[in-house]
């Protein structure tokens, strides 16, 4: 997975990439974290995200609530179909902010 | 990979991998491979995918969860029988409790929990078995086609 940040004011976006799974969610964690702990908004773009297992959905999870400790949100962004369907089945798609 | 077709109708794929996170995107690409071959449904594959990975993910995460760094071997088999598909996972860790292997409440929205759900959601039966020797656990879960 690779990741690509850009900042907007009090917004980052994270860009990742790749399949998400239990290898690879502590990487995600040590990008959106520090952010969400710097009281930016983040939005996490997942276009080129094809994977994401019950590890990745965590990610989210843990990320969402974050945010909404720290007063700041967490957008889930461009969710392609396959990544929606785990989403779906975990029935955060009335949780996660996702656009 | 090995390939037994004893019968036509009755296809039979076995892999091992070594028991870490790192091999999950080599499990994934086993049974990717492997429901190709099968001509499973394309919008059931992934699912399929899915529950595979989740399964291996809890041998790494629970059945060798004291034992990180081990260098001992899980082993996959997918059989398409044609009518359903088994997929046995073996493995050599912790004996599984069954009455312990539960996933949280969904509407509970927390962190973790949810890949016993995701494998229960997709399949159809999950039965924990001891394993026959040298194995110690042997899941085997199926799916009517």
């Amino acid at each position: 997975m690779t990741y690509k940040v850009t900042d907007e004011g009090d917004t980052s976006t994270v860009f990742l990439d790749g399949e998400i799974d239990m290898d690879k969610t502590e990487g995600a964690k040590e990008v959106i974290f520090p952010l969400i702990d710097a009281g930016k908004n983040v939005n996490l773009n997942l276009s080129n995200v094809q994977y994401m297992d019950s590890s990745g959905i965590s990610v989210l999870i843990e990320s969402h609530q974050k945010a909404l400790e720290k007063g700041t949100k967490l957008i889930v962004k461009d969710v392609s179909k396959s990544v929606l369907k785990v989403i779906m089945m975990a029935k955060l798609e009335q949780i996660l902010n996702l656009e | 990979m090995n390939t037994e077709v004893a019968d036509p109708t009755n296809l039979s794929e076995k892999k091992d991998f070594l028991v870490r996170s790192s091999s999950l995107k080599d499990v994934r690409s086993f049974s990717r491979e492997v429901f190709e071959k099968f001509k499973i449904d394309e919008d059931l594959r992934e699912e399929l995918v899915l529950a595979i990975a989740e399964a291996a993910q809890n041998i790494v995460k629970h059945a060798y969860k004291d034992f990180p760094d081990t260098q001992d071997r899980m082993a996959v088999r997918i059989t398409c029988t044609g009518k359903e598909l088994e997929i046995a996972f073996f493995d050599k860790g912790k004996p599984v409790e069954e009455s312990k292997v539960k996933h949280r409440a969904i509407d509970d929205v927390k962190p973790g929990g949810l890949g016993t759900f995701f494998i229960q959601e997709i399949m159809d039966s999950i039965k924990f078995k001891e394993g026959d020797k040298p194995w110690i656990n042997n899941l085997v879960l199926t799916k009517k086609l």
